[in-house]
């Protein structure tokens, strides 16, 4: 008798145990939308830690990034969105933060605080609705970072012996290296569109460039057409003209990337989330030989970032439950430990300790310390409502001067104009500025 | 015991017999009322929608009047202009080869005495393939350093062609792909048409000495003018509403140089979410496709003389 009762006590007890544990760490299931790319494989393998290490359960969305919008538009302006977490590129969150459609992370736990290792994408992830700015500064905590995607400069470690670091490097490499149709010297986005857009920026920042005067303090003086950007966007097309494939105005990403990966291109401008392939025997012709650096700048200047950046966010428009379920997701994705897991499975962490930590000096990971010099000091452009409209003026008119339909002046000062007109209309404080019909 | 009849209330008997006298009016009424559902009542949200701005504020909608904002704009935007022109460029050129190239088929075909339901099983392959894997294949196919295209040229010493990276070969190119895509289309249309074309006239035109050419000339053409003129303007139709292709193998570039109509509005409606002005932009262009076919169906009527 004194055994049954020791026995019935024990299972009491464990019942208890159990129960109180499952409410203590289980969530409600929650549904990701995430695009499909090249890091895919790295973040699927952390949801799936992710479940195992705390039962709690996670449904993916994986889908093509051209459908990706219109899903989180759809889901977040109706009554009640099937995703709990939704993937936004940079170029779309100020539609979204702007709305209101997304809950402040805060919101969920006032006592959520991202820790300083964390990279925030240029501020990216917050946001101050009064400034109606994208900026940590009076902004609330709206998003984390699945990958900052910044820009890097790839280079073939057999053919180029020093790391190239200035324009004057990426020619010379180029000289010696440009050999069409066999090897082309240095292959850049041309593509109308986002793609030409995002390529210039680094160049036209380390010129000295900008779009705008200062809009983050709501000035949006049109300084696009400065003699700062005619230079970059000389060397922009002189990289392009000279080292490039016969048809640069049509290279988007994946030319780009076929062109890397088929051994074709000595060095290129690409996002980092490209380098999962370059060591992967299936897709790769150039295994091991190919080696990164900061995008070049000018002699005596410095390297520029930009991001291409994803952020993920909770919508406004489900219940707490689920809004807390993302939040235990994202305090997991965040760690170290998970971040040096996603590495491990072809993610691209976030977190600066992991891509200057033990990792980073195994050669697998060779990308991760220049990679962390590129977006500690990464920025953002285009953070205003009528970014989307810049960008496909930028986009449409360098694409002109690539393709010879304009000249580089004509192509600025067509963009400037054409900007000022869009910023005008939506009651910006605007105006030409005095480099305007730069010659 | 009383007798009890059953008479029909006096207001049912109306009702009865006013269904009885409109009967066809009321066996199209749900037709009519779905129609307004999903046709009226969409095309009057669009019309409404351009004449407006609309943004999102604390996850609201809010809908601003902006008729003359969106009139200036449109005014001033050259790019649909120029939108305008490669699409009509792109009809005019796609649908008359593929309606040459069809009826060359189907006349061929027609000619057959054994294989004819292989080649027509055969010819409705491209049909049947997603305009996603054709543009994945044809982009593939076109591409200066891989492309199976420029492989074969090399064969004969010439050079590799920037087909779609060149504003010159671009529109063109994509013409190409259409008529890949769509001949098949016609080809089945109008062989439909040649084989329910009297034996009888064939014959007597035969026995009457007639060659080819004037059967052709004389008889056939003019006895296939309405699967002519059906195919014409369904192909014309969907080639205006060309979207699919162009996005994939150019988005429009280079330059403006394959810019169309409907990827237009998709840029301005979805990517620079311009809810307003995107609409505007669907209005003008489902006016300027009814003024095509309103000119289309003009001219026929003046050509053949029908009415």
């Amino acid at each position: 008798m004194k055994k049954l009762n020791k026995f019935l006590k024990g299972m009491a007890v464990s019942a208890i145990a159990l129960t109180s544990v499952n409410s203590a760490f289980a969530a409600d299931p929650i549904t990701i939308l995430i695009n499909n790319s090249p890091w895919y494989g790295g973040f699927e393998a952390l949801v799936e830690k992710y479940e195992a290490e705390t039962g709690n359960k996670v449904n993916i969305d994986r889908t093509p990034y051209s459908g990706v919008l219109e899903k989180v538009r759809n889901s977040v302006r109706g009554d009640t969105s099937p995703y709990d977490l939704v993937n936004l590129d940079n170029g779309w969150i100020i539609e979204f933060y702007s709305g209101g459609f997304l809950t402040p992370l805060t919101n969920i736990d006032p006592d959520f605080k991202l820790s300083d290792e964390i990279i925030d994408n240029g501020e990216a992830i917050y946001w101050n609705s009064e400034k109606q700015w994208p900026t940590k500064e009076g902004g609330k905590l709206m998003a984390f970072s699945p990958n900052g995607n910044a820009h890097m400069w790839y280079y073939r470690s057999d053919l180029i012996d020093t790391p190239p670091a200035t324009y004057k490097d990426i020619l010379k490499n180029c000289a010696a290296n440009h050999n069409p149709p066999n090897t082309y010297g240095a292959v850049l986005r041309g593509e109308r569109g986002n793609p030409i857009r995002f390529s210039f920026m680094p160049h036209m920042l380390t010129h000295g460039g900008s779009i705008l005067k200062d809009p983050k303090n709501g000035d949006f003086t049109i300084t696009f057409n400065s003699p700062e950007n005619l230079k970059a966007l000389n060397m922009f097309l002189k990289i392009h003209n000279e080292c490039s494939a016969d048809n640069p105005g049509a290279i988007g990403q994946g030319e780009m990337i076929q062109l890397v990966l088929s051994g074709k291109a000595a060095q290129a401008g690409i996002v980092i989330a490209a380098q999962a392939q370059m060591d992967n025997p299936e897709k790769s012709a150039v295994v091991g030989k190919i080696n990164y650096a900061q995008m070049p700048y000018l002699e005596g200047g410095s390297p520029h970032g930009v991001f291409g950046s994803w952020q993920m966010a909770v919508p406004n428009n489900i219940s707490d439950g689920r809004k807390t379920a993302a939040l235990e997701f994202i305090k997991y994705f965040i760690s170290e430990k998970a971040q040096t897991l996603y590495a491990e499975a072809g993610g691209i962490p976030i977190h600066t300790g992991v891509l200057r930590g033990p990792l980073a000096t195994q050669e697998k990971f060779r990308w991760m310390k220049p990679y962390a010099a590129v977006a500690e000091n990464a920025t953002q452009v285009l953070m205003y409502k009528e970014g989307a409209e810049v960008e496909q003026i930028i986009g449409l008119r360098l694409n002109q001067a690539l393709i010879g339909e304009l000249t580089a002046s004509e192509a600025l000062n067509v963009a400037a104009k054409e900007i000022y007109n869009v910023l005008a209309a939506a009651g910006r404080d605007t105006k030409l500025g005095n480099s305007l019909m730069i010659k | 015991m009383k007798n009890f009849t059953v008479k029909k209330l006096p207001s049912l008997e109306r009702l009865w017999e006013f269904i009885d006298s409109h009967f066809i009016f009321v066996a199209i009424l749900p037709a009519v009322i779905i129609f307004l559902l999903f046709t009226i009542y969409p095309a009057i949200e669009l019309v409404l929608m351009s004449g407006s701005s609309i943004t999102f504020e604390n996850a609201e909608l809010i809908r601003e009047p902006a008729l003359e904002k969106n009139i200036v704009k449109f005014l001033d935007d050259w790019i649909f202009r120029k939108a305008l022109v490669n699409t009509l460029i792109f009809v005019l050129l796609s649908t008359s080869i593929e309606m040459l190239f069809g009826f060359g088929l189907a006349l061929a075909v027609n000619e057959l005495v054994r294989g004819r339901g292989i080649v027509r099983t055969t010819m409705l392959l491209p049909i049947l393939i997603p305009p996603v894997a054709i543009g994945s294949i044809w982009r593939l196919m076109y591409n200066s350093e891989f492309g199976v295209i420029n492989a074969f040229l090399e064969l004969f010493g010439i050079p590799a062609q920037q087909f779609l990276g060149s504003t010159s070969t671009a529109l063109l190119s994509v013409v190409v792909v259409d008529i890949w895509h769509w001949t098949p289309l016609v080809f089945l249309i109008l062989l439909a048409g040649l084989e329910a074309l009297p034996e009888e006239v064939m014959e007597a035109s035969s026995i009457d000495g007639a060659t080819y050419n004037q059967k052709l000339r004389f008889i056939i053409i003019p006895l296939m003018w309405p699967a002519l003129i059906v195919a014409f303007m369904f192909r014309s139709i969907v080639a205006f509403k060309v979207f699919d292709q162009i996005f994939l193998l150019t988005s429009g570039g280079p330059g403006t140089s394959t810019e169309v109509i409907s990827l237009y509005v998709y840029k301005v409606f979805f990517q620079q979410n311009q809810l307003g002005y995107g609409a505007l932009l669907a209005l003008i262009t489902i006016g300027i496709i009814c003024s095509y076919l309103a000119v289309f169906a003009i001219a026929q009527r003046k050509f053949t003389g029908a009415k």
